[in-house]
């Protein structure tokens, strides 16, 4: 890819400042946009463009967009999703941290498409220096009339309030997010109603990832057309992606859509740290289902990896080499989704922590074979039967761990790996 | 002596709740600001939250007990959150979080005797391209090795 969109200015000294990111063209397109465009012809650019949301459903911002009901009283609300806490992805932080002023311009225009005069960002708790630079620049847009009433001198108002988070990977599931926007436990909501009719405070709400509305100005100011050719025929624009685990290079890469795994663990990952095999990738956050070192000529978007029978999800991709144990990796994986279950359905909070407790007694060497279908069992009954999908993120790392690496996990049990540990010993030892 | 603390943060407190539409959604940031100044969530704190959100102390009660990040006991001067994430185990994490442990001599979920460190296991703290990582205080270390770790809690002391 020749020219960088959302990583322009992550490299740049201080471009989280007001002054460095003006410099850089910062606001200059929700001027013109403000000043020239109706809110129509933003949603209307937005939905030529393909844009996808872009915090793991890729579903269409132009089309969430107009789920907004007509002639409807009450104010709507813009909600920006900053509560990164999937397993494998970092690119939010690069964002926020590093170019805040890129996704206050976003948030700009998108809530003057939807006619919103009150946007909040919800930023993970743990955050704190993010938030920290994202809150000054929000001070300083502010102070200069780029926030508040009558932005850049005209007729529009919008008033821009960043909220942090408490600890609780739920609250990026986005009714949830809205649950503890609201002061409460972040419990996710049935749908429907969706948050476009029924959302924060009872209002219809818009919810945004934080790389999503980054991307707007940029569509805004190039047209939709050449966002279009950035990316796949159904999915437009680049994406951050991000790569860690036994690569050369782990990092946050922008790149199109539509790249070939292979290419980016390769090409811009190094290849494998030492030289070795590759055994798995999971392409999309630990929610995602696993692929083998077979799998891995699979491009990269929504639509691609959803016939490879994983999915895009956010997006962090997590590398392991041959000698990875597998059995070591599900021990993390359910030791996540145990400890993240927000315990409203029971299939997932029994489920959850029943599923830990057998993998763990396996890891710790007193696995049976009959486990693994016990495993498969509990993960079937989590799979669809809760009010949000986080019992069948919970469940898919079961299904295709063992699905792909059966042998081994039959071979670690059989062979008795783990025994004569004790549980803290094992995790230190293994894999 | 929370009491005092509280009433100093009271001026704070009557802006941020002005910021949101309903007074109930300051609930997480009151208990931040209250958090950061006393160290750990009381029940006078919860009590303080309760009176400026208009939302019963019990209700308070199940926030503070549903998020990670608000102490139900006293932390260390220092609380040291370590990820424990799928990148970072991929990274041998382990190691480095025995050698921690070691030096500080505690566990998961304690204060060191001197109440300078508390340890906290944390899941994905969202620094996978730099695991293993560690954050302590506000900061994320990134890219952990037993001498990081020395280096950094020798800068704490």
């Amino acid at each position: 890819m020749s020219e960088p969109i959302l990583s322009r200015n992550f490299n740049i000294p201080d471009a989280h400042k007001l002054s460095v990111a003006e410099s850089r063209g910062a606001y200059e397109t929700a001027k013109k946009v403000l000043a020239t465009s109706k809110p129509e012809d933003v949603i209307n650019a937005v939905i030529a463009s393909n844009l996808r949301g872009l915090g793991g459903a890729g579903f269409p911002t132009g089309k969430k967009w107009q789920f907004l009901p007509k002639d409807n009283p009450k104010p709507v609300y813009l909600v920006i999703n900053a509560d990164e806490g999937e397993p494998g992805t970092c690119k939010d932080r690069y964002i926020l941290e590093r170019d805040p002023h890129q996704m206050i311009e976003g948030i700009i225009i998108s809530a003057f498409a939807i006619k919103s005069h009150k946007a909040y960002v919800y930023i993970r708790g743990e955050y704190v220096e993010p938030y920290r630079n994202l809150q000054a620049a929000v001070d300083e847009a502010y102070k200069k009339g780029y926030l508040g009433k009558n932005l850049f001198g005209g007729t529009y108002s919008l008033d821009l309030v960043v909220h942090r988070g408490a600890g609780a990977y739920i609250c990026g599931e986005e009714t949830a997010l809205l649950e503890s926007l609201e002061g409460k436990r972040g419990l996710p909501r049935l749908k429907p109603p969706f948050p476009a009719i029924v959302g924060l405070f009872g209002c219809p709400t818009i919810i945004n990832n934080v790389e999503t509305v980054a991307c707007v100005p940029h569509i805004m100011k190039n047209g939709a057309e050449w966002f279009v050719k950035l990316g796949t025929p159904t999915c437009g624009g680049t994406h951050l992606f991000s790569l860690s685990g036994h690569v050369k290079k782990p990092g946050v890469y922008e790149l199109p859509m539509g790249i070939p795994l292979k290419e980016i663990i390769y090409n811009y990952g190094g290849g494998i740290k030492g030289d070795k095999q590759l055994k798995a990738v999971i392409p999309g956050g630990i929610s995602a289902k696993i692929l083998t070192a077979a799998e891995i000529d699979v491009k990269m978007d929504y639509d691609s990896l959803k016939a490879a029978g994983t999915m895009m999800g956010s997006a962090g991709i997590m590398v392991m080499d041959e000698n990875t144990c597998m059995v070591k990796m599900l021990y993390y994986a359910t030791k996540f989704f145990s400890h993240e279950s927000c315990g409203q359905c029971s299939p997932c909070r029994e489920g959850t922590g029943w599923a830990h407790k057998i993998v763990t007694r396996m890891y710790h060497g007193e696995g049976t074979l009959k486990d693994l279908d016990t495993l498969l069992t509990i993960a079937r009954n989590m799979e669809g039967r809760t009010i949000c999908v986080f019992a069948d993120a919970a469940a898919w790392p079961i299904q295709s761990y063992i699905g792909k690496f059966r042998a081994e996990f039959e071979a670690y049990i059989q062979n008795g790996k783990g025994k004569d540990l004790k549980p803290q010993e094992a995790v230190l030892q293994h894999g | 002596m929370n009491r005092a603390i509280l009433n100093q943060l009271d001026v704070e407190a009557e802006k941020v709740v002005a910021k949101y539409d309903q007074k109930k959604a300051a609930t997480l940031t009151l208990l931040h600001m209250a958090q950061d100044k006393v160290g750990y969530v009381t029940p006078e704190i919860e009590a303080w939250v309760s009176k400026w959100t208009e939302v019963p102390v019990v209700h308070v009660h199940e926030v503070v007990t549903f998020y990670s990040m608000y102490h139900k006991k006293p932390a260390g001067k220092t609380h040291i959150r370590f990820c424990t994430g799928t990148s970072c185990a991929l990274g041998g994490y382990e190691k480095i979080l025995s050698h921690l442990k070691k030096k500080l001599n505690i566990q998961n979920g304690e204060v060191t005797k001197d109440g300078k460190f508390s340890l906290e296991e944390a899941e994905c703290l969202c620094a996978c391209e730099c695991a293993p990582m560690m954050q302590v205080g506000d900061k994320y270390h990134m890219d952990l090795t037993e001498k990081k770790v020395d280096q950094i809690l020798d800068a704490h002391k």
